[in-house]
Parts: C-alpha cells; sequence; structure tokens
C-alpha cells in the first residue's frame, strides 16, 4: 500500500463550545465548560440534569428552508460545518474531478423519528406515513446531503461503531485516500441525537452522571466521576494527499499519519484495555511512529467508572513506563459526549493542540483515583509543542479506533 | 373568494414555500416550484384539515391550483350531505 502522507486542509465544527472551530478552540484553551441544564426536553423526572447542548444554532443560514424541513438536525449541524471546512481548506470544487473526492461521516440512530413514524402507523394508518421516513432516518443521510452539496462524486459511505464513530469516519477516510480511490475526503460525524429517549435508555443503562450540578458536570479521570454527560454537535475534516494539498497550494493544518481498530469481544456495555492497547500500538504501527515519540493523547476519557480505568490501564499496556510522562486530557470534561460525533470534534481539537502548541486540560478534576494515576493535565491548559499526538475513541460494545496525528514536516 | 381557497393556499404556501401571489387558478405545480413529495404533504394535509379523503387516483388528475379548490369543495359538500 502506498503510504504517502495524507494531511489535514480544513475543519470545521459545532459543539456545546462555539459553534465554529475559532469558538470551539477558545473554549478548548480556556479550559471553558458547554455543559448546562438540559433543554431540549423536559428532564423534570429524570435522574438526568444537564447536558452538552447547541444553542443558538440557525440552519436557514445555511440550507434553504425546504432542505432544512425535509433533513434532521445532525444534517443541519453537517451542512454548516461542511461550508466551514470547505472554507478553511480553500477547497473548489469547480477546480475538482468530482470523482475523486469523497464523503465518510456517521450519525446516530433517529430514535425519536422512528418512535414518532411507528406511532403515526399505528394511530393513523400507512396512507399518513411520512414519505421523508427512510430518507430522513437513514444512517447513509449525511453522506448523501454532503456528497449532494458539493457534488462530490468519489467514494460516498458511512460507518457506525456507535462512540467510536467519529474517529472511525475518519480512519476509514484516509484509507479511501491511501487505497488510490480519492485524493481528497470529507470525513468526520454529525450527532444529534440528544433527546428524551437516548437519554432514558443509557441513563437506564447506568452511564449517564447524575450530577446536578453544570459546574461540576463532568469530571473524566477524578476519583468521584460518575458518568459521562450527553452532548450534541458535529466535526468535518477534510483529507487530502500531500501532493494534491501542495498542487493547490492548500493550508495544510497537519499530517493524519495512521489509524488502528480493534474489538473487545469481551463485554456488550464494559470495556476491556486489551484490544484498546492493541488499537492504539495498530495506530502507531501504522503511522510509523514509536511509542516514544507521542507527546500527547487526547483520551476517550468519557468520566464512567469502567472507561477511565481501563483506558488508563490499556495506555500502561501501550507505553509501559513512559505512560507516565505523557499528558493525556479528556475534552468530553468540557462539552460532553458528543457520541458519533465526539471522536471527529475531539479529532479537531488534536489538530488545533498541534497547530497551537496548547494542550487542553481535563477540567473538573479535584480528587486524584490511584486507579486513575496519569497525567490528566488537570484544570488548566498547558503549553507544548506537541509534535505527534494519539487519538484514542472507544465505541460502547468494544469497537475501538485509535488516530494518530502528526505535525506535518514537509516530504 | 372562498374559506377554502384561503385555507389551502394556506397548506401549500407553508409546505411548498412558494408566494401566495403564484396561487392563481390556473397555478399549476411548476408555477408554484412543487415537488412529488410536497404534494404528497399537501394531500395529507388537505385531508387532515378537511376531514376528508383523497384517494391517489384522484390525485393523479390534479393540474393545477383551481384544480384543488374544485375538488375539496365538492368533497366537503358531499361529506356534508352524507
Amino acid at each position: 500500500m502506498d503510504k504517502q502522507p495524507v494531511v489535514v486542509t480544513g475543519m470545521g465544527v459545532i459543539c456545546p463550545l462555539g459553534l465554529n472551530v475559532k469558538e470551539f478552540w477558545a473554549g478548548l484553551a480556556a479550559g471553558k465548560s458547554g455543559i448546562n441544564y438540559i433543554t431540549c426536553f423536559d428532564a423534570s423526572n429524570y435522574q438526568v440534569k444537564v447536558a452538552g447542548e447547541v444553542n443558538g444554532f440557525d440552519p436557514t443560514k445555511f440550507m434553504d428552508i425546504k432542505t432544512v424541513e425535509r433533513t434532521r438536525r445532525p444534517t443541519h449541524f453537517a451542512m454548516a460545518v461542511v461550508q466551514e471546512a470547505m472554507e478553511s481548506a480553500r477547497l473548489d470544487m469547480s477546480q475538482e474531478q468530482a470523482e475523486r473526492v469523497g464523503v465518510v461521516t456517521t450519525n446516530m440512530l433517529e430514535c425519536e423519528l422512528i418512535a414518532e413514524g411507528w406511532e403515526t402507523l399505528q394511530k393513523r394508518g400507512p396512507r399518513k406515513v411520512d414519505p421523508l421516513f427512510f430518507t430522513k432516518s437513514s444512517p447513509s443521510v449525511i453522506s448523501l446531503h454532503i456528497g449532494m452539496f458539493l457534488g462530490a462524486k468519489g467514494p460516498n459511505t458511512s460507518v457506525n461503531s456507535l462512540c467510536a464513530s467519529g474517529a472511525d469516519a475518519i480512519g476509514t477516510a484516509l484509507n479511501f485516500i491511501r487505497l488510490g480511490y480519492a485524493d481528497v475526503m470529507i470525513a468526520g460525524g454529525s450527532d444529534a441525537s440528544l433527546g428524551a429517549m437516548t437519554v432514558a435508555a443509557i441513563g437506564r443503562l447506568g452511564a449517564l452522571s447524575p450530577e446536578p450540578d453544570p459546574d461540576k458536570a463532568c469530571r473524566p479521570f477524578d476519583l468521584n466521576r460518575n458518568g459521562f454527560i450527553y452532548g450534541e454537535g458535529a466535526g468535518l475534516v477534510i483529507l487530502e494527499t500531500y501532493e494534491h494539498a501542495k498542487r493547490r497550494g492548500a493550508p495544510i493544518l497537519a499530517e493524519l499519519a495512521g489509524a488502528g481498530w480493534t474489538y473487545d469481544a469481551h463485554n456488550i456495555t464494559a470495556p476491556h484495555p486489551d484490544a484498546e492497547a492493541i488499537a492504539m500500538r495498530t495506530a502507531l504501527q501504522n503511522a510509523g511512529v514509536k511509542p516514544e515519540e507521542v507527546d500527547y493523547i487526547n483520551a476517550h476519557g468519557t468520566s464512567t467508572k469502567l472507561n477511565d480505568i481501563s483506558e488508563t490501564n490499556a495506555i500502561k499496556m501501550a507505553f509501559g513506563d513512559r505512560a507516565y510522562r505523557i499528558p493525556i486530557s479528556s475534552s468530553k470534561s468540557m462539552f460532553g459526549h458528543l457520541i458519533t460525533a465526539g471522536g471527529a470534534v475531539e479529532s479537531i481539537g488534536v489538530v488545533l493542540t498541534i497547530m497551537n502548541g496548547i494542550i487542553p486540560p481535563t477540567i473538573h478534576y479535584e480528587t486524584p483515583d490511584p486507579e486513575c494515576d496519569l497525567d490528566y493535565v488537570p484544570n488548566v491548559a498547558r503549553p507544548a509543542e506537541v509534535n505527534v499526538c494519539l487519538k484514542d475513541s472507544f465505541g460502547l460494545g468494544g469497537q475501538n479506533c485509535c488516530l494518530v496525528f502528526k505535525r506535518f514536516k514537509g516530504e | 373568494m372562498s374559506a377554502t381557497e384561503e385555507t389551502v393556499k394556506d397548506i401549500i404556501v407553508k409546505i411548498v414555500h412558494c408566494d401566495r401571489e403564484v396561487l392563481t387558478p390556473t397555478a399549476t405545480f411548476q408555477d408554484m416550484k412543487a415537488d412529488s413529495l410536497d404534494m404528497v404533504q399537501v394531500l395529507v394535509a388537505l385531508e387532515d384539515e378537511f376531514g376528508i379523503e383523497i384517494p391517489d387516483e384522484d390525485a393523479q388528475k390534479f393540474q393545477n391550483f383551481g384544480d384543488f379548490i374544485t375538488y375539496v369543495d365538492a368533497k366537503v359538500a358531499e361529506k356534508g350531505n352524507a
């Protein structure tokens, strides 16, 4: 396989910290929290009280009203984010060979749309079912709309590995480029599954934090952590071969050097460190990077009891004693868990970390946990030259995907 | 202008997002810039609003805005006489 460098040339973000990359980075670098009381549904009879909502987003700024009405919130986010990413990459589709530009995205099950559709069917019969039920709820919907909007006719698909999906989409896009199917890929995820049904279900699973105070949620790697905070948002990156980026004079933000995937094959809700560690090592090998070269790990860091211990142990297995000397932080402490979009939004945070030389902190960290005894960059961002970064993403059910981003130092 | 006409206009404008002025009796779907999905939604909204049923074979005969009004008025009258 031809491992020519693949670089990141553009990025777009919407998340609880802000509606674009600039606001996102300002929040990350300042260790700001985007968590607040739930307003998108009535949570009065829920144990869970806070979430990472996106506020002040107006989809009609990015799409015509009819398309807004015919699509759902994840598509709305994605259409805004792809426009920011294309602008930042200065990518002009009229100058591109359409079949060489592809899209890989991910999004979450449209639980509430499906429930509403079923209720309509039961109460009012098949003639009243929304004819757009399929296209609105399909997991392919975001890739379809991005490809349509851009006129991108290359590989167009979607992946899902739950909480690892965003990283998975980016890693899959890397492979499409490396295997020669595309010169440019738009990759990432968009998730607006935060809602009454999903919070009820994940809450029943015991994975969500019941912390009622938004100023204390959530607390990855802290002894008193008690679950993750549900969030929503979207992140997309533009990936292209270095040759292609150079030819068109594109801004080169970082190199996506490698990806690694594994599956725990262990338990549907509990993680296992063995396969997580192998995913890390596989990603490093794939990137041609030695463990001692890694100078920052952006953790999956959900703030559940089990994840943070398992991830800590996996990092020790993958890095040995050096694990204690690598700064590790969880961006989820600031904006929550964006589920399928999390790995994509966090990857953008990693690229910004490399570009700006500032490691965002793990906020709300108060009490060390003897079982999580690494350097989690507590509470305050840390200036550091970051050349090689490992991004962890672990999906509920045991699907793992790790990515390696590097400062791009030329051919 | 009948009450039916005003209500049908409200429904079409809300779903199709065309200008209200476009909706003259001879206005075609093309004039409204409506596609087939718009029409499916408009028909369901009309059925709900007027408490009638519009079989697909009837809907396929609609050519313009005037046809909607004529059809709905007739269906509503039929319902009243039943």
